[in-house]
């Protein structure tokens, strides 16, 4: 038995070890940073929860805060149903299907970087261009207010999510077991009905992951953010991560960012978790 | 036997997660020459991605004349990245003898890393007004990398065409003028409009364009701006009429118009006439048109009715005070040589093509004819100083984004000029 205890700890030590050293070393570090006055040169001297404090007076970090929390819930929904759309049409009896999940997968390989330059271009040159020669007006000008801003982020977020979703999706669309289908077909339920009362409660647990993914990753979005914005104009779709980085590496408050960052991580857990709490008694069990 | 090979597979990854760590520690410090045992290494910190190959074909000049120095460069790109990988090495004990600061702010930073460079030969040939932001009392603090300015880059074809002789600009009613009449003529000219206002870039206006009006307030001089706590704005309205006529003859929508958007794609194109730029955007317009190239010419910001160019010295070389004494003098050596050798002045003109910060150059060199006016202008004095170094930090990006404010319309331009003074006194208290 012992001999046992030994293996078992033996082959966790891998990964132990690279976790404690990626993970949570640097978190305690982070949250001992966060009580001091720490710039990135000097000496680190203990100071409290100032840098705490302070944070609620931060109108920037408070907006940030604000936008990224609205941002999460738009995506997160527009994620989900194209996510939950698609996978129904590929598991449909359509042709081609396995060419359209290919196709609906592959903005996911892309760089969150690079897709955003993408994007830039289609929105300030295509949209534009396609705006002028039809006269539509809210096709021009992408980018330059917030809320065009803001409906950039969720749709490149969501472009590049969707298909992400949407193999999770098809995982558990595929187990629904048919036979119950054809038995609430014969029993005169139709299509909505279906849906909503087999389909639906059976493809639960899949909620349960792409809700937990979708809404950690809109909260956690940085790169995206960079490329196709850059927080502009006037700091209006500044995300949290961006607010973060910028006054770690900008203003070179290093101990503020790190209480930001601190504060930003409780939030998200809070969320995810309670969240996937609800979900989990949600779930039915076949 | 299940406990051997278990024993056998863990230790595998043990030493493929070493492995990885040696090779990455190899990468950083295997550079250039082979670094022989007794040879003195001096390690170079520096951000300039720009000149990275000439300044290491001049560092090699450097160990061929002097064989038991050995110079190591690293290369980091520039801005943000430079402070945070800076910091890093720091963190991780690694100290260059060479880095790289900006100016006063910096100098507050860095302090206990500085060595006093005052017995320094470049130290004693720099121009008048290069030292300011790095002296203290005795001390001299950095060498300055070079020169660079800023006005309205223009384009000499087309005001030609238009008729309007960019010489006879002495004011801001003159250069609206001249805008209006360009403006009215830019369909036969193939103009999109007569600017392109990157306003998507906070530091075109929120730094440059602002210190064109605030210089006079802080005497033009960075370490005033350093030490005020309040910023006055004095010339807030010329500020105001500046940002206007840029916006209203720009290309829209400005607030998602970015600098390469502005450099590349619309000036180097001819399809602007003018943009609020410096000299550091020459190599790309040449890259771009060379033809274009020959033709753009520079002009200073009218304020008050005068013309006078913004000069400054963007970045300075220190000595790390962490690395050995002897190493910190063969660091001092080489700054020396590569400013005030005849090989070294040679390259600083010809190879990395800066307009010098030093005396006894010879000016009939330098190539590139945005420089050219511009060290010209240095020369007779009528230059303005570069303050924005001294505001505080991320202030500029602060003004920046008042200015996005007040061209979205979000905000009056009293409102955004106010907001931006209260962050400067709450960032000076």
């Amino acid at each position: 038995m012992k001999n046992k205890d030994f293996m078992f700890w033996l082959f966790l030590a891998p990964v132990l070890f690279a976790l404690g050293t990626v993970v949570l070393i640097p978190l305690i570090y982070g949250i001992y940073y966060s009580f001091t006055d720490w710039n990135g040169v000097n000496q680190a001297e203990f100071i409290g929860v100032k840098n705490y404090i302070e944070l609620f007076s931060d109108q920037g970090f408070l907006n940030s805060l604000w936008f990224t929390f609205k941002f999460s819930i738009a995506s997160v929904i527009v994620i989900n149903i194209m996510g939950l759309g698609l996978a129904m049409l590929v598991t449909s009896y359509i042709k081609s299907k396995n060419l359209l999940r290919t196709i609906f997968f592959m903005p996911n390989l892309i760089g969150g970087l690079i897709l955003g330059f993408i994007w830039q271009f289609v929105f300030t040159k295509v949209f534009d261009a396609v705006g002028r020669a039809t006269g539509i007006e809210w096709l021009q000008g992408w980018l330059s207010d917030s809320s065009t801003g803001f409906w950039g982020m969720v749709i490149l977020m969501s472009w590049q999510m969707a298909g992400y979703i949407m193999i999770i999706y098809i995982a558990y669309l595929e187990n629904v077991p048919k036979d119950l289908l054809e038995a609430a077909e014969i029993d005169g339920a139709n299509a909505v009905e279906r849906f909503r009362n087999i389909t639906f409660p059976l493809v639960m647990p899949a909620f349960t992951v792409s809700l937990f993914l979708t809404l950690s990753n809109a909260f956690k979005i940085y790169d995206q953010n960079l490329s196709l914005t850059n927080g502009g104009p006037f700091n209006s779709t500044k995300m949290v991560a961006m607010d973060i980085v910028q006054t770690a590496f900008q203003l070179n408050q290093m101990a503020q960012a790190q209480a930001k960052a601190v504060i930003f991580f409780l939030i998200v857990a809070a969320i995810s978790l309670t969240q996937v709490y609800i979900n989990k008694k949600k779930e039915v069990e076949m | 036997m299940v406990n051997k090979k278990a024993f056998l597979l863990s230790s595998a990854l043990f030493l493929g997660l070493a492995g990885c760590s040696t090779a990455e520690k190899e990468e950083t410090s295997s550079d250039s020459s082979s670094g022989g045992g007794d040879k003195t290494v001096v390690d170079v910190f520096q951000f300039k991605v720009e000149f990275k190959e000439q300044f290491e074909e001049l560092a090699a000049q450097y160990e061929e004349a002097n064989p038991d120095i050995d110079i190591k460069i690293k290369t980091v790109g520039g801005g943000n990245d430079y402070a945070s990988s800076l910091k890093s090495s720091f963190a991780a004990g690694e100290e260059p003898a060479i880095f790289n600061i900006g100016g006063a702010v910096d100098v507050q930073q860095y302090h206990e890393r500085l060595v006093d460079l005052s017995d320094t030969k470049a130290a004693g040939a720099a121009l008048e007004g290069t030292l300011d932001s790095v002296t203290e009392g005795e001390k001299v603090l950095g060498l300055p990398f070079n020169q660079e300015g800023y006005g309205f880059v223009y384009n000499k074809q087309v005001f030609e065409k238009a008729g309007v002789d960019p010489a006879s600009i002495k004011s801001m009613e003159d250069l609206t003028n001249a805008v209006k009449t360009i403006d009215s003529k830019k369909e036969e000219l193939g103009l999109d409009a007569v600017f392109a206002m990157a306003a998507k870039e906070k530091w075109t206006e929120g730094n440059h364009g602002s210190n064109a009006f605030l210089a006079d307030d802080f005497n033009n001089k960075a370490l005033d701006a350093f030490a005020a706590k309040e910023v006055p704005f004095t010339k807030a309205d010329q500020f105001k009429t500046y940002i206007d006529l840029q916006n209203k003859y720009s290309v829209q929508p400005v607030l998602s118009l970015d600098y390469s958007q502005q450099v590349e794609e619309l000036f180097s194109t001819g399809r602007v006439a003018m943009i609020q730029q410096g000299n550091w955007v020459y190599p790309t317009i040449e890259q771009m048109d060379p033809e274009l190239a020959e033709n753009v010419g520079i002009m200073p910001i009218p304020v008050d009715g005068e013309m006078k160019m913004p000069v400054g010295v963007p970045q300075y070389w220190v000595v790390n005070t962490k690395v050995d004494e002897n190493i910190q003098k063969e660091a001092k050596e080489f700054l020396d040589w590569m400013y005030t050798s005849d090989e070294g002045k040679e390259a600083v003109l010809t190879k990395f093509k800066f307009i010098p910060a030093y005396e006894g150059y010879d000016t009939e060199k330098i190539s590139d004819p945005l420089s050219k006016t511009i060290y010209e202008y240095a020369q007779e004095g009528n230059t303005k100083g570069w303050t924005f170094l001294g505001y505080p930090t991320g202030w500029g990006d602060i003004l920046g984004v008042q200015l996005q404010k007040y061209l979205a319309g979000e905000a009056s331009w009293e409102e955004a000029i106010q907001a931006a003074q209260a962050e400067w006194a709450k960032a000076r208290q």
